[in-house]
């Protein structure tokens, strides 16, 4: 055994390294940009794309810490943009409450058929992806989905990042500081186990795929403000987006004990930053995704937790 | 004896799991001709070393030499290529196959001819496999499914000793056969010995290893501890060898004719399970230990999660003294019910998480909404120390612990949740005997506090020095219930049994 192995179980080494990893970013694309990645107009630009991510990406790390896996939220986010933008011309909270109505029942219906049914996490998701998607385009044949305009004035920052980080405190709240969290984890670490240690394994599993959809049908709300309107494409690969950003920040695509809150945080900055600089490197669609596609496989080789072997749901 | 000369070599064998060395730089050498039996306590390795020389596991340090040359086994069927063959302790038969795909398992390439398998060919050969070894009831055709454990066995036997392998591991398999399974198991151990092989023989029989055996070599804590010619000594030397002292006095209870308290705990009451338990009925006192023995597929070990409410499709009840059913877990948890299940690493713990989480999961409902997490940490510290855990601290992941310490966290979990009934099953499987002493010390306090314990059990000096009352069982029913008493001898015991 030639070399010095890099212990990617230590506990400090694995929260290091997406920090590393993110200065190691920024530097790289404030050199390639020669600095106009981070003039304050360009920091402000980017933060407004990613508080919608921010906060979608919240669900979605509960179902991963859970070890089950979720690609319907871009669709569930089209649908419950739809209704949120509908609803808000005739009252703005009637719009917030139906687009995270509509979040809630895709989420029970992913829970449902993923839980009761007993089918794999990755297939139901799957499968609900295109047929939302479907829902999405068959709702906007005609024309966009237009949003009461009157929303725009809330598309400021203040308003926008205190939405953000209270959604944030109060996940990391739930998650750190109740049982909640560690049944996730319990959950993620052995479904076995967890249920010997009495923990309601599936009403949990069910209840925190219709919190994903909650929170991503909340989502949709900031989504709205900030594009006011809805086209066959809304939410397009935002499932991808998050797990891309999930994985950046260092969260085994497993689940279990080893998540931590910050894979959140970290992950999304990280992935706005590096799309945002790809862009302005002034690379063609086709190699940012080739780039994103490697640094993707990469983080989810080095992230992985093989020793829990357990089958990815 | 004929002439012996060296088979197999073993150099430094070595393997570390996490901070547990399980092999440590053993080496021995393997004669032709001989039927080298190799003993221990669960946990010294005996296993883990021969897994290395079969392509199991990998090899951690060292070198094995066949026949002088060094040889590099990189899984079970390159093991049996170079003329070693293992018969395992657990199932080794792959569901879902024919008999004969079996038998043949990595070894179809005779059958196939461009690309086509000859299934037709490959099953006369195994059916002509069977008919000579007297297995003739045994059908090349079926699937394996069909066949029970002991047929199953028998398939395995015919697998590993039909090419007449150079060196063929038995380990602990008399176990899963009746009489005439061994009988025969023993015949062909006997006719590699005199073709010039050498057979590996782990068993815990020690009468057993003494009649069968040329010689013992015996491993402690994953150390060689000596080799012996099987002629020159008695069982109990073996024992001392394998324990490294002599086994005191106070290893188990020492306490016979205390009468048991009167209040009953728990009453169980026609419970069964699908096909592995039949209207089981059955009372636990009060400060009583309660031992349920039998053939490890009697459905005993049913009966554990019956009683914590984790069987599925269960019928009839199981009552608390205050009247409360149990028919789920949740609701035996907070009915001061402690399960440890046999399978340590799949239902007693989550093995991918930290020892903390471990001990803490239970007892969480208790303390309150907001959880403080230097508080879970006292807390779990406090029971991990208590049970004197050999750990780093309580971030550790469990996965790194040995078998022993694994079991304390368990029981550290459930002492920290102040179980009173405490269902336990198997609760020293695999654990060694400074652990195991801890653990009937522990058992007898809790006896002592008033706590229930039903202790489900494979082996019978275990139930007969803890318990208080003896339930055996057979095809899913109680058989026979013995009191304390210390003139009960194994074979009353094992006459329920079978």
């Amino acid at each position: 055994m030639a070399g010095k192995k890099i212990d990617l179980d230590n506990p400090r080494l694995r929260a290091a390294l997406p920090l590393i990893g993110f200065l190691f970013m920024i530097v790289l694309f404030t050199i390639l940009t020669k600095g106009a990645i981070i003039t304050p107009n360009n920091l402000q630009l980017q933060l407004s794309q990613m508080y919608m991510l921010m906060i979608a990406a919240i669900g979605v790390f509960f179902i991963i810490t859970m070890g089950c896996l979720d690609f319907s939220q871009g669709s569930l986010m089209g649908v419950a943009c739809i209704a949120c933008c509908y609803f808000s011309n005739k009252n703005l909270f009637l719009g917030i409450i139906m687009g995270i109505l509509v979040g809630a029942a895709i989420g029970a219906i992913n829970g449902w058929l993923h839980v009761f049914m007993q089918i794999p996490s990755f297939i139901v998701t799957m499968s609900t992806q295109f047929l939302f998607r479907g829902v999405v385009q068959f709702c906007t044949t005609k024309a966009p989905v237009m949003a009461n305009i009157s929303m725009m004035k809330l598309a400021n920052m203040p308003f926008m990042m205190t939405v953000t980080v209270i959604c944030l405190v109060v996940a990391f709240f739930f998650f750190r500081y109740t049982s909640f969290g560690a049944n996730l984890k319990a959950i993620g670490a052995s479904e076995r186990g967890a249920r010997f240690a009495g923990i309601k394994v599936t009403k949990t599993k069910f209840l925190v795929y219709v919190l994903a959809g909650v929170i991503t049908g909340f989502a949709a709300f900031i989504n709205a403000i900030k594009v006011l309107s809805v086209t066959s494409t809304g939410g397009n690969q935002l499932e991808t987006q998050i797990l891309i950003g999930l994985v950046l920040g260092g969260m085994p695509i497993s689940g279990g004990a080893k998540v931590r809150f910050s894979n959140i945080v970290i992950g999304v900055l990280m992935y706005r930053f590096m799309a945002t600089g790809l862009v302005m490197v002034g690379l063609t669609t086709q190699m940012q995704q080739l780039i994103q596609g490697i640094v993707f496989v990469v983080m989810v080789t080095l992230f992985s937790d093989r020793k829990s072997l357990a089958v990815i749901k | 004896m004929q002439e012996n000369k060296v088979l197999l070599r073993a150099t430094d064998i070595d393997k570390q799991f996490g901070i547990t060395h399980a092999v440590d730089h053993v080496s021995i050498d393997f004669y032709s001709h001989e039927i080298h039996a190799l003993i221990g306590e669960n946990g010294s390795g005996k296993s883990t070393f021969t897994n290395m020389l079969t392509g199991i596991y990998t090899l951690g340090g060292g070198s094995f030499a066949l026949e002088n040359k060094t040889i590099q086994v990189k899984n079970q069927v390159s093991a049996n290529r170079l003329g070693i063959a293992i018969i395992v302790q657990e199932m080794g038969t792959l569901s879902g196959l024919t008999v004969a795909e079996n038998i043949f398992l990595g070894e179809e390439d005779p059958f196939i001819h461009n690309g086509v398998k000859n299934t037709a060919a490959m099953n006369k050969k195994a059916q002509d496999l069977l008919d000579s070894y007297g297995f003739s009831r045994i059908r090349a055709n079926a699937i394996i499914d069909t066949y029970n454990f002991e047929d199953r066995k028998l398939v395995e036997i015919v697998k590993s000793t039909y090419f007449d392998p150079k060196v063929l591991v038995v380990d602990e398999t008399t176990t899963a056969l009746n009489h005439s399974g061994r009988v025969e198991l023993f015949k062909h151990m006997r006719r590699l010995r005199d073709l010039g092989s050498c057979v590996i023989f782990i068993s815990h029989d020690l009468d057993e290893v003494l009649e069968m055996s040329d010689r013992v070599s015996v491993l402690r804590d994953g150390e060689y501890i000596d080799t012996v010619n099987a002629k020159d000594v008695t069982t109990d030397d073996l024992k001392k060898l394998m324990v490294g002292r002599e086994l005191g006095e106070h290893y188990y209870r020492t306490d016979y004719g205390e009468k048991i308290p009167e209040e009953v705990a728990m009453k169980v009451e026609n419970v069964s399970v699908g096909n592995e338990i039949h209207n089981i009925s059955f009372e636990l006192h009060k400060g009583e230990i309660l031992g349920i023995g039998g053939l490890s597929e009697c459905g005993m070990h049913e009966v554990g999660k019956a009683c914590f409410g984790a069987s599925f499709d269960r019928t009839g009840s199981v009552t608390l003294a205050d009247g409360t059913q149990i028919n789920d877990i949740n609701t035996a948890i907070n009915h001061s019910i402690a399960y440890a299940s046999k399978d340590r690493d799949n239902e007693s713990l989550l093995i991918n998480d930290s020892i903390m989480d471990n001990i803490t999961l239970p007892s969480m409902r208790d303390m309150g909404k907001v959880l403080s997490i230097k508080k879970l940490h006292e807390f779990a510290d406090k029971f991990a120390k208590e049970m004197s855990t050999k750990m780093v601290n309580v971030d550790q992941f469990v996965s790194e612990l040995s078998g022993g310490n694994k079991q304390k966290v368990v029981l550290a979990r459930w002492i920290g949740k102040g179980s009173d009934i405490l269902i336990l099953d198997s609760p020293t499987r695999g654990i060694d005997i400074k652990v195991k002493a801890d653990i009937y010390a522990l058992m007898d306090k809790m006896r002592k506090e008033g706590k229930s314990i039903l202790m489900i059990s494979e082996e019978l000096p275990e139930l007969m020095g803890m318990s208080d009352r003896i339930l055996i069982m057979k095809e899913g029913e109680i058989s026979g219930e013995f009191l304390r008493d210390p003139q009960i001898t194994d074979t009353a015991l094992i006459e329920k049994m079978i």
